[in-house]
């Protein structure tokens, strides 16, 4: 976890779920790439965030979008997020004996036949699902996430008050994490539009 | 990568292993997985069984979910509770409750708890002890009500009360002090609620709320959050930003509405489309 | 070469068997542990693999409760391909193939008794290593070693079934008093062509005749000494 650093994060709020991730791809000590999204879309409501070994995450980000796709044509429906959530924990439990080194969280909103609901919901690196009523986080800057955004969130947060407090909580504990940083991206999921805002950061 | 197959052979697939231990012997950390270091319960009584459990689930020492469910659905009248390994005792228990499922489907009968046992058992001890679930069984059957243990490695006992988990000792305290035999259904609830608050105050490990789920030959009564002895106080103040607090470089919208305007070429403009343009010909 | 699992259940463990004109007499201790912890304190190491044949289990419960239900399974077989029970020395024989074979990743120390129409009564030894040794009794499990030199000095040929019963309470409770990891209360059973007896000592009621009078009290020695109890057994 420790080799390529990241966090991310993902928080609910009123109808509407936000996800960020930081920008760093590093070497240990030695930061390589200041443009490294670790927050993939999946299907148009859902996104899917991963931290940990790099090459797992691009690996993995390939390999969900090969079976979102055959998910796709088989059930001629786009895929629902708590669906996606037990592709992932499945996918990863696998290999319970040789896992990837991912931590990955899934946020979305169902679709509006299941009444356009947040979804969040996280797993540990073998699949283990956490479905989250109000935010998960994991990263190299987990400790420090998961204490900020236990004092900041609150319940039913509005949009663009959900972007500041995710902002917020996910600059600040980067900020505390050597392994995580040189900015970020955060996408805010509502039923009606996909906002994603590029933060600046520290950048040391 | 995505390979040509679609359909991969069944099992665990071990191919990460070698670069995992080239990885862990040039001094990385291997990621640790979520473990409920917990306390579970399970307590016969007069007529049925009692099981219990706490609600949480840590990573080292950062508590990683606050409310997670760990008495597992086996089948209606069959449950277990999971200690040790979070992401093994959810999918052994998946996996057993699929196979219990098939097995009452083709002998037409309802399982009996020993046949669950015995699945359990053969599946840890052909994983050695390297699935990491500690479980606490119970049920109803066409034999009456029974109650087991199960240790990772595949071993079972059979017993009037049990615990497990690292508040297993704290839990067995409330137990061999307090347990009769042949208790009613109240007092079987209220030591196994009692069992499962000795685990959440004494053992770091465990925390939380107090599940508990009552098994009768009536049906099964599974009570989420039957006690939630720490429930946070409402906050004193809220800590919401003024917007604008965050600065960002660079804004995208993706609109998932289409939003159409619609611009009449022909008829009289300004009217309706029922009152002025020509009905398009659908046939 | 062997050793246990790390977190595994362990019987560490006194247990008998002993045989006499009529039958055999087996027992057991009752502690099951993980570490230092007694995860069971009431349990039967003795395991009815066929009608008039048992097991007494030692070493790991996981092992031990899998190779016992792998040979309770072969001895069905057994019985309803060839029409009649199996002989002690075969249920011997499959136990020790399985712990020979599987002697690198099995810690069981298992002795196999029972009556059979052929050999009558019999007492059979698997120690670690798998092997197969018929003696007229067997003793094993870590509390064992407290106690040969009694066995080897109390036991005679031709005792009865109420003496062979009182030689396994004693040798049992010796063991127990002795091995940290014995203890709880002594399960037995005695084996004859008749039927399977299962009989059982509370933990309170065990002989400890060796330890004198200033410890147990004048009166308390001329007391009978109470006998072992009829056993519930579940169906």
């Amino acid at each position: 976890m420790q080799i390529n650093g990241g966090s991310v994060i993902a928080m609910v709020g009123k109808n509407c779920v936000a996800i960020a991730s930081d920008l760093r791809l590093g070497n240990q000590a030695l930061t390589v790439a200041t443009n490294f999204e670790k927050v993939f879309p999946v299907t148009d409501r859902i996104y899917l965030g991963m931290a940990g070994l790099a090459t797992d995450v691009l690996t993995l980000r390939e390999r969900f979008r090969f079976r979102v796709n055959m998910y796709t044509i088989k059930e001629e429906r786009e895929i629902e997020p708590e669906t996606f959530a037990h592709l992932v924990s499945s996918t990863l439990y696998e290999r319970r004996f040789g896992p990837y080194f991912i931590e990955p969280i899934i946020a979305g909103i169902t679709s509006p036949a299941k009444g356009s609901k947040p979804f969040i919901a996280g797993a540990d690196l073998i699949g283990c699902l956490n479905f989250a009523k109000d935010f998960v986080v994991v990263g190299t800057a987990s400790d420090e996430l998961f204490g900020i955004a236990e004092g900041l969130w609150e319940p039913d947060l509005e949009p663009e008050d959900l972007f500041e407090t995710i902002s917020q909580t996910f600059l600040n504990a980067v900020d505390r994490d050597a392994f995580s940083g040189w900015g970020a991206i955060v996408h805010i999921i509502t039923p009606e539009k996909v906002i994603t805002r590029k933060l600046q950061a520290r950048m040391d | 990568m995505a390979t040509p197959n679609v359909y991969r052979g069944t099992g665990f697939d071990f191919s990460n292993h070698n670069r995992n231990e080239f990885l862990s012997n040039k001094g990385f950390p291997v990621p640790k997985a979520q473990s409920t270091g917990t306390t579970i319960v399970g307590c016969l009584f007069k007529g049925g069984v009692v099981l219990g459990a706490d609600t949480r689930a840590t990573a080292g020492p950062i508590v990683a979910d606050k409310n997670c469910e760990k008495i597992h659905y086996l089948t209606e009248s069959i449950r277990c509770c999971g200690a040790g390994t979070a992401a093994d005792t959810e999918f052994t228990t998946a996996l057993i409750s699929s196979n219990l499922e098939l097995h009452a489907l083709s002998t037409g009968r309802k399982p009996h708890v020993v046949t669950a046992m015995t699945m359990l058992k053969q599946m840890l001890f052909r994983y050695q002890g390297h699935v990491g679930a500690a479980l606490v069984l119970g049920g109803i059957d066409a034999t009456g009500p029974h109650l087991f243990t199960i240790h990772p490695h595949g071993s079972t006992d059979k017993l009037p009360y049990v615990t497990m988990g690292s508040g297993s000792l704290a839990a067995m305290g409330v137990f061999e002090s307090g347990w009769k035999a042949d208790m009613e259904r109240q007092d079987a609830v209220d030591i196994v609620c009692k069992a499962i608050e000795a685990g959440i105050f004494n053992d770091l490990g465990s925390g939380s709320n107090v599940d508990v789920c009552v098994i009768t030959p009536e049906g099964t009564d599974m009570m989420r959050n039957y006690r939630k002895p720490n429930e946070r106080v409402q906050k004193e103040r809220n800590y919401k930003f003024r917007p604008g607090t965050t600065a960002w470089k660079k804004e995208t919208i993706r609109k998932l509405v289409v939003e159409e305007t619609v611009t009449y070429i022909s008829g009289n403009a300004g009217t309706t489309a029922a009152e002025g343009g020509d009905a398009m010909d659908t046939s | 070469m062997q050793r246990l699992k790390a977190g595994e259940v362990n019987l560490g463990t006194s247990i008998m068997a002993v045989q006499f004109d009529k039958g055999v007499v087996i027992g057991a201790d009752s502690r099951t542990t993980t570490g230092s912890y007694i995860a069971n304190r009431v349990t039967d190491k003795l395991t009815q693999v066929h009608d008039r044949v048992y097991c007494c289990r030692s070493g790991s419960a996981a092992d031990t409760q899998a190779v016992a239900d792998i040979v309770h399974y072969y001895l069905q077989m057994y019985t309803q391909q060839s029409g009649i029970p199996p002989p002690v020395h075969s249920a011997a024989t499959l136990f020790q193939k399985l712990c020979y074979e599987n002697k690198d990743s099995l810690s069981a120390g298992i002795i196999v008794a029972g009556w059979d129409k052929e050999a009558g009564p019999s007492v059979y030894n698997i120690p670690l290593g798998g092997g197969l040794f018929r003696q007229p009794w067997a003793i094993g499990g870590s509390g064992s070693t407290y106690v040969y030199g009694y066995c080897d000095a109390t036991y005679k040929e031709g005792w009865g079934e109420a003496e062979t019963v009182e030689f396994v309470k004693n040798t049992l409770s010796l063991a127990m008093s002795r091995d940290g990891s014995s203890g709880g209360v002594i399960r037995m059973a005695v084996i004859t062509e008749e039927g399977v007896q299962r009989l059982f000592v509370p933990g309170n009621e065990l002989p400890r005749f060796w330890e004198g009078k200033e410890v147990i009290g004048v009166d308390q020695e001329k007391q009978s000494q109470p006998q072992a109890q009829q056993m519930e057994v579940e169906v």
